[in-house]
């Protein structure tokens, strides 16, 4: 359960593991196993264990190590709103070199812990969900916010860190170096930036020891019309300019450490913090459904965001079905609860609902908050061989099974800008869903095919639901589909 | 309402920040602005092209075209060990004639990038243009270049490949290497064609155009059919290029591996398009004879120390 509820409530890689340690501090030892054990993301921390794990191999007491462990973890303290960043730029700027900059100056400041450049530079190869990425991911604090800080090596790396939100990110620091100018790819690094879903962009001019005032601002004009040809805007978006190097080694500090502070003061007021989950309307996967004699129809689930009460209104919606209620009691570990929150496992007593009425799969929502779709377009990573994927190539039609929440369904694949897709690669792709369920943007599914995980993606956009026809579609086999395009010739 | 202040605040700076850059534009500044914008050199070097020309930017301009070259090269010997693990293959069939290359860079963003296409097709035209040079009336001819090979390969204007290599380096500022190209001439009734993958769909035909992707094949076969039927060979490309084979298989002498997933021999594999079909058997249906297949995929690992022509005459020796 506290694992879950870490999951659900932070959404980031780095505090999920300083988090999960502090639930544990209390638990059993048991249990610490079990939570080490998961947790696999990477931090300060992971590096740490491995450093300690050779430690413990030495020690040969694994148990007592991870009791150690546990407990030499730093407390997270959930003082400040959480916000994911990430540098994007051309490898010669200075993106690692400003990363280890902002730390340096933060831990001045008590904010954060320094980091070296080479501790960065290296993006360690990362497993989430079985999908490997090169990512490095940073934690620091300003005054005001707390900050999970991702760097990426590629466009194929930010769009696997994208998908299996590991960190999705909030916005992004654009570093360009003074000397430079924009590079012919910097155009891609924006692209990249749109494609990922980025919305808000803060420049940082860098190396401007390197050069005179004069190419600074043409740097800056150049980087604001660029920003404006790729559908941001370019006027309003913030510029810092600094040297992250005279930062890091503490020299002139007009560009070095208050360049630095200014980035950060830029990156605190121009990019919004997320709405927290807690905020939103409330919305709970169906895991289970019991009818309990004398009571009523309860039913069971993490509650993924949003606070329930009682009283409060609800719908079931999922299954070609929308099914209005009220839930009239929560409860939780077989104890009544004043208010639910997300992260909670709980049972939900609703009125008027027939136990059969309602299935595993279905959510409960909010009334009008979601709708159940049949068509989408979504950003999907296909597994590699050595990720567990399959070693064949798929074309469009293919017929897959899709996992979100607690629902699966059979879909039906189009591929909209090539014509087949290779285990290993990043795509486009639009699922048409055998009957609707419920989706929205930015929820993570998983494809199957059989007993093979065949790769895991992010709803990008919503679509409007099938036709009759398209659905019939849906079903008919290959041959049918042939005729008809002969029938058309 | 905070917001909506800081965002305020922000045009507000903006405004004061243009404000600031008009009243100071004096004649160097245009300069160098214009400069930088007609010829996309790195602002330091423009700088130093204009001091050097006492700003005049005619001159500057050509001086820095002279130098380029030098440029490109000191850049290039400074990056030279880094590693290049991205990158494209091109393809480029036209007539009997085809070239398929293979070019590195450090970052997946260069190779999305249009000067980086726009090089490598202009590769595969040098290579392509190489063939012709080549008097041959054999049925199948194909040669190899390795990175070195194709760094020597003169272009038009007398320069080599490396220069024009070194000249992207300095462009785009990371490391880059040509690392193999392949070239084949057919005669008689043999014909090419040619795939790169992920290719856009609805594309007619790709003759005489470089595809470019992440994976390439090429294909020698001969056909009784009278009509060039495109989406077919392209579909023994594609099929060359996600299912791997290691050969194309002789019908009476290879056997169907037992385990369909695994199956080397082209002849003997699931077609992709149609489950219920071997590639045999579609071939079969269309009268058409794969002679040879090459595929490339960027990246890739080439086995052990064999330098290309000897990869290429181990797999056609099979």
């Amino acid at each position: 359960m506290s694992h879950a509820f870490a999951a659900a409530v932070c959404r980031s890689a780095a505090p999920l593991a300083l988090r999960c340690s502090r639930r544990t501090m209390s638990s059993s030892t048991a249990r610490m196993l079990r939570l080490a054990t998961v947790t696999t993301a990477s931090s300060a921390a992971h590096k740490n264990w491995h450093r300690q794990g050779l430690l413990a191999a030495n020690t040969g007491n694994l148990q007592q190590y991870l009791r150690q462990y546990a407990n030499e973890k730093k407390v997270f303290e959930r003082t400040k709103p959480h916000c994911n960043v990430g540098t994007i730029g051309h490898v010669d700027h200075g993106k690692t070199t400003l990363t280890a900059a902002i730390t340096k100056v933060l831990a001045d400041k008590q904010l954060a812990e320094s980091k070296k450049y080479n501790e960065i530079d290296n993006a360690p190869e990362e497993k989430a969900r079985g999908i490997t990425i090169n990512v490095a991911h940073v934690e620091y604090q300003t005054e005001t916010r707390h900050y999970g800080h991702t760097d990426c090596p590629g466009h194929a790396d930010y769009i696997k860190n994208m998908i299996t939100g590991t960190a999705q990110m909030d916005g992004a620091i654009l570093v360009v170096a003074a000397t430079d100018g924009a590079m012919p790819q910097t155009r891609e690094h924006m692209l990249l930036a749109k494609q990922i879903g980025i919305d808000h962009i803060v420049v940082f001019i860098n190396k401007v020891d390197a050069a005179d005032q004069e190419m600074v601002d043409l740097v800056e004009m150049e980087i604001r019309e660029l920003l404006t040809e790729m559908g941001y805007d370019g006027d309003k978006i913030p510029v810092v300019k600094g040297s992250a190097l005279c930062a890091l080694e503490d020299k002139s500090p007009e560009i070095g450490k208050e360049a630095i502070l200014k980035l950060l003061q830029e990156v605190d007021s121009f990019i919004p913090t997320p709405v927290r989950e807690l905020d939103k309307p409330f919305l709970l996967p169906v895991e289970n459904v019991y009818s309990i004699p004398g009571r009523g129809t309860v039913v069971t689930g993490r509650l993924e965001r949003g606070v329930v009460k009682k009283g409060m209104e609800c719908e079931f919606v999922g299954y070609n079905k929308v099914l209005k209620s009220t839930v009239t009691g929560v409860e939780m570990f077989h104890q009544i609860l004043e208010e639910a929150q997300a992260g909670d496992q709980l049972g939900a007593l609703v009125r008027g609902v027939k136990r059969d009425d309602i299935k595993r799969g279905m959510v409960m929502c909010k009334p009008g908050s979601v709708k159940a779709l049949d068509q989408l377009e979504a950003q999907v990573y296909i597994l590699s061989k050595d990720e567990g994927g399959r070693t064949k190539p798929f074309m469009s039609f293919i017929q897959l099974q899709m996992f979100s929440r607690t629902w699966d369904c059979a879909v039906q694949v189009q591929i909209p800008d090539k014509d087949m897709v290779m285990p290993g690669e990043d795509t486009k792709l639009i699922l048409r869903l055998i009957r609707p369920m419920v989706l929205e943007q930015g929820q993570r599914f998983t494809l199957r095919d059989g007993n093979l995980t065949l790769g895991t993606g992010v709803v990008t956009k919503i679509m409007p639901g099938l036709t009759e026809t398209q659905r019939s579609e849906l079903t008919e086999g290959k041959k049918a589909r042939e005729k008809k395009v002969a029938a058309k010739k | 309402m905070l917001v909506q202040r800081l965002c305020m605040r922000a045009v507000h700076t903006t405004r004061q920040l243009c404000a600031g850059a008009s009243a100071g534009t004096g004649l160097e500044k245009s300069a160098l602005a214009a400069l930088r914008k007609k010829t996309g050199y790195t602002f330091a070097n423009c700088k130093k092209a204009l001091e050097m020309h006492n700003n005049d930017v005619s001159l500057a301009e050509k001086w820095l075209n002279d130098q380029a070259q030098s440029m490109g090269w000191t850049k290039a010997t400074k990056v030279a060990d880094r590693a290049t693990a991205q990158g494209l293959v091109g393809v480029l069939i036209r007539g009997n004639r085809g070239a398929m290359v293979e070019l590195n860079c450090e970052t997946d963003f260069v190779a999305r990038n249009d000067t980086f296409k726009r090089f490598v097709d202009h590769v595969a035209r040098i290579c392509l243009h190489y063939t012709d040079m080549t008097d041959f009336d054999g049925d199948l001819w194909k040669l190899g270049f390795d990175g070195d090979a194709l760094k020597n390969l003169r272009t038009d204007e007398g320069r080599t490949l490396g220069d024009h290599l070194a000249l992207l380096i300095g462009a785009m500022g990371e490391n880059a290497s040509i690392r193999r190209a392949l070239c084949f001439k057919v005669n008689n009734d043999l014909r090419l064609a040619g795939y790169a993958h992920p290719a856009p769909t609805n594309v007619g035909s790709t003759e005489g155009i470089t595809q470019v992707g992440k994976y390439g094949a090429v294909v020698a076969y001969r056909s009784t059919h009278k009509l060039l039927d495109f989406e077919f060979h392209k579909s023994i490309c594609q099929q060359i290029v996600g299912m791997k084979p290691k050969k194309v298989g002789e019908y009476d002498k290879d056997q169907p591996n037992e385990n369909k997933d695994e199956e080397t021999c082209l002849i003997h594999q699931e077609y992709l398009l149609d489950a219920d079909k071997t590639v045999g058997e579609a071939l079969q249906e269309h009268n058409c004879e794969i002679v040879d297949f090459h595929r490339f995929e960027c990246g890739q690992q080439l086995s052990g120390g064999l330098n290309l022509e000897e990869y290429i005459r181990s797999q056609s020796s099979n």
